[in-house]
C-alpha cells in the first residue's frame, strides 16, 4: 500500500507547484476562503453543532498527523489516541497543580513528542503490520496504567479541570475554543505543509516506498521516522491539551481503541499523503456519523440504533475507500477535476495525465 | 504451593486460547500474508453465539459445533472481502480487516446485545496437589492439545495442507502447480475463522466476552503468534503458553491488575528483539 498511495498521491500536492502559473492563484484563493469561512462558521453555529465542530478540528489535527505517518513514512499507527490522551492528562495535570494554563496546554504536545521520540526508539525498528500492532499494544498499556494512578483520577478520571485563560481571563464559551482549536489546525498544517516540502520529506516519501532505497541514497532513515513519529505524536497531544480544557473532564476511557481507529479511518477516507485529506476525512465522517445519529435518534428506532450506525459507517466506508479509491477522497476529487478538465480541451498540454490507482 | 499449582493450570489453559487464537492468525499469514485483524472478533462471535444458542435450549456440543461454522462462514465472507479483489496489497487488507472488525461490532450489538455473556460448559472442579482447579481447565487444554496435532497432521499428511503450505512458501509455483492461490486463501480464511470461533467457545466460560473483547483477544493471540513469526503454528502454542502462565504468575504473585500490561510487554520486546535479527532487505522482499 505504502508504496504506490504516496509517490502518486503526493507528487502532485506536495513537490513543486503544478499546472499553469495562471492558475495557481486559484488554489491559494481556494485557500483563503476555506480559512475564512471555517473562521467565521463558530459565529453562526448553535451550541450543540459547535461542540461538534470543535471536536471535528482537534480530530483533524490528530488525523494531520496520522496521515503524515502514514502516507508519508509509510507507517501505520492504530495507538494514536494514546497521544491525545497524554496531551490531556498532561494539561490537566498541570493546570490542576497551577501551572499556568498556556504553559500546561504549551506541555501538551511537549510531553506526547517527547513519549513519542522515547516509545519510537524501541517500536520504530518494526514495520508494517507489527508496528500496527505495537502502537495498540502501547496504548492498551498506556490506558490500562492511567487507570490505576490515584494522582491521575484512575478510572473515574479527571473532574472540574479549569478552563483555559491567562490569570482571571477565561474562555468559557464554546465559540472560543473552536477558534483555539482552528488555531491549532492552521498552525500543524503549515507545519506538515514546510515539512513534506523540504528535503527531509523528500527523503520520508522515498523512504516510504523503500526502505533500502532511501538508505542507499544517504537518507538517514532511523532518524526520520523517529521525527515523524514523535511530530505526529505532539500534533496529537496538541489537540489532546484542547480537548482536556475544553470538555473539562477527561478519563481513560474518553480515549479508547475506537478512537484510533476513528483517526485511521479519517486519515484513510480523505487520503493520505494529502494535506488536505485529514480535514476532508474528518469532516465527512463527523457530518456522516451527525446525519446517522440524527437518524438513529429518531422515534421508532431501538436504544442501540445510534451506535450501531456509526460501526456500519465506519466499516463501509473503510472497506469501500480500501478497495476502491485506496488514494482516498482528495485524489479521487483532484483526478476527477483533471478528467473533467481534458474532456473540455481545457487541459495544457504539459501535464502529466493523473495516475489510476 | 497448592496457590502455585492453581496460577500454572490457569496460565497454561489462558495460554492455550491464546494459542488457538495465534493459530488462526498463522493459518491467515502463512498462505496469505494479511494479518487478520478481525481475528478476535471470530472468538467473540463464536463464544456469543454459543451462548445464545445455548440459551435457546441447544444441547451442549450442537451449540458448540454450531457456533464454530458460523466462525467458519464468517471467515470465509472477511476473506472474500479483504483479498477477494485481485492486486490488494497486505497492509491494505490489514486496514480492510480492521473496517470489518468495526462493522462486526454493529451485528454483534444488533444480534448479541452490548453485555458481556458468559456460558457454563464442564462444571465442577477438582483438586489436584493440594489446588482447587476447574475443569473447564482441562477441557481447553485437551481441546488445544486435540486441535494442533490435527493441524500438524492437516499440513503434513493431507493433500489440501500441502496445497496451503505451497502457497505460502512459494505462490507463483503454487499456481504452475495447479493450485488455486485465491481458493487457498479463502480456505485459510475460513480455517482460521473456525479456530478462531473455537477459541471463543473455549474462552467464554472461563472470562465473559462482549462484543468489544475483540481488540484484547487479537494482541494477545498476536503476541502469541509471532513467536512463531506468524508462520509456525507449533512455535505459536508456545508463545501462547508462555504468555498465559506469565500473565498468570504476575496476576498471582505480583498484582492482578498488571496481567495485561506484562503480556503486552513482552510482546512488544519480543517483536523488537526479532526483528533486530531480521535486516530490513528479507522484510522489505517478503
Amino acid at each position: 500500500m505504502t508504496g504506490s498511495v504516496t509517490d502518486s498521491a503526493t507528487g502532485r500536492r506536495t513537490g513543486r507547484p503544478t499546472g499553469r502559473p495562471g492558475t495557481r492563484w486559484v488554489g491559494g484563493v481556494a485557500v483563503l476562503v476555506v480559512a475564512a469561512v471555517t473562521a467565521v462558521l463558530p459565529l453562526v453555529l448553535s451550541t450543540s453543532h459547535l461542540l461538534v465542530y470543535t471536536e471535528l478540528l482537534l480530530a483533524a489535527v490528530v488525523t494531520t498527523g496520522v496521515s503524515l505517518l502514514m502516507g508519508y513514512a509509510g507507517q501505520v499507527s492504530l495507538g494514536q489516541a494514546a497521544f491525545y490522551a497524554v496531551g490531556a492528562y498532561t494539561a490537566a495535570t498541570m493546570s490542576l497543580h497551577g501551572v499556568p494554563r498556556l504553559a500546561g496546554l504549551a506541555c501538551a504536545p511537549l510531553v506526547a513528542g517527547l513519549l513519542g521520540l522515547l516509545v519510537g526508539v524501541p517500536l520504530l525498528r518494526l514495520r508494517g503490520h507489527y508496528l500496527a500492532f505495537a502502537t495498540l499494544a502501547f496504548q492498551l498499556i498506556l490506558l490500562s496504567v492511567i487507570g490505576q494512578q490515584d494522582s491521575l483520577g484512575g478510572d473515574i478520571g479527571l473532574r472540574n479541570l479549569p478552563r483555559l485563560g491567562i490569570g482571571s481571563h477565561e474562555i468559557t464559551g464554546f465559540q472560543g475554543y473552536a477558534w483555539v482549536a482552528w488555531t491549532a489546525l492552521v498552525v500543524v498544517m503549515l507545519v506538515t505543509r514546510n515539512v513534506v516540502r523540504s528535503r527531509p520529506g523528500r527523503g520520508l516519501r522515498a523512504l516510504a516506498t523503500s526502505e533500502t532505497a532511501a538508505a542507499s541514497s544517504g537518507v538517514p532513515v532511523g532518524r526520520y521516522k523517529l521525527v515523524v513519529f514523535s511530530l505526529s505524536a505532539s500534533f496529537a497531544g496538541l489537540a489532546g491539551g484542547i480537548f482536556a480544557f475544553f470538555l473539562t473532564y477527561i478519563a481513560p476511557g474518553s480515549f479508547g481503541v475506537l478512537l484510533s481507529f476513528q483517526f485511521v479511518v479519517m486519515a484513510v477516507v480523505g487520503g493520505l499523503g494529502t494535506l488536505w485529506g485529514p480535514l476532508v476525512g474528518a469532516t465527512v465522517i463527523t457530518v456522516l456519523l451527525q446525519w446517522l445519529n440524527g437518524l438513529g435518534t429518531q422515534p421508532g428506532m431501538p436504544a442501540y440504533a445510534p451506535q450501531v450506525f456509526s460501526y456500519a459507517a465506519y466499516a463501509a466506508l473503510l472497506v469501500v475507500v480500501m478497495l476502491f479509491l485506496p488514494r482516498g477522497l482528495v485524489a479521487a476529487g483532484s483526478d476527477l477535476y483533471a478528467l473533467v478538465q481534458r474532456r473540455l480541451g481545457r487541459a495544457p498540454a504539459d501535464e502529466t495525465p493523473p495516475q489510476g490507482p | 504451593m497448592s496457590a502455585f499449582l492453581t496460577y500454572l493450570v490457569s496460565g497454561v489453559a489462558i495460554g492455550c486460547t491464546f494459542a488457538l487464537v495465534a493459530s488462526g492468525f498463522v493459518m491467515i499469514h502463512r498462505v496469505t500474508r494479511v494479518v487478520n485483524f478481525a481475528q478476535g472478533t471470530f472468538a467473540v462471535v463464536g463464544g456469543m453465539t454459543t451462548a445464545s444458542l445455548l440459551g435457546r435450549g441447544l444441547p451442549h456440543g450442537v451449540a458448540e459445533v454450531l457456533a464454530i461454522v458460523v466462525c467458519g462462514v464468517v471467515g470465509l465472507l472477511v476473506g472474500a472481502i479483504a483479498i477477494g479483489k485481485p492486486g490488494t496489497p497486505p497492509l491494505a487488507s490489514l486496514i480492510i480487516t480492521l473496517g470489518l472488525a468495526i462493522g462486526a461490532y454493529g451485528v454483534e450489538v444488533v444480534v448479541f446485545g452490548d453485555q458481556p455473556v458468559s456460558f457454563a460448559m464442564a462444571r465442577g472442579a477438582t483438586t489436584l496437589g493440594g489446588a482447587h482447579i476447574q475443569w473447564q481447565y482441562f477441557l481447553v487444554m485437551g481441546a488445544t492439545l486435540v486441535t494442533f496435532t490435527a493441524l500438524a497432521l492437516f499440513f503434513e499428511r493431507t493433500y489440501v495442507g500441502k496445497a496451503l503450505t505451497a502457497c505460502s512458501s512459494n505462490p507463483y509455483a503454487a499456481r504452475l502447480a495447479g493450485i488455486s492461490v485465491l481458493r487457498m486463501g479463502l480456505l485459510a480464511f475460513a480455517l482460521g475463522g473456525m479456530l478462531g470461533g473455537l477459541a471463543g467457545v473455549l474462552i467464554t466460560p472461563l472470562q465473559p466476552v462482549s462484543f468489544d473483547s475483540d481488540a484484547v483477544l487479537a494482541v494477545n493471540g498476536f503476541a502469541a503468534a509471532i513467536f512463531g513469526g506468524l508462520m509456525r503454528p507449533g512455535t505459536a502454542l508456545l508463545g501462547g503458553l508462555v504468555l498465559g502462565v506469565s500473565e498468570s504468575m504476575v496476576g498471582g504473585y505480583v498484582n492482578a491488575s498488571y496481567e495485561t500490561e506484562v503480556a503486552l510487554a513482552l510482546m512488544l520486546a519480543i517483536m523488537v528483539w526479532r526483528s533486530a535479527r531480521t535486516p530490513v532487505s528479507v522484510e522489505e522482499a517478503a
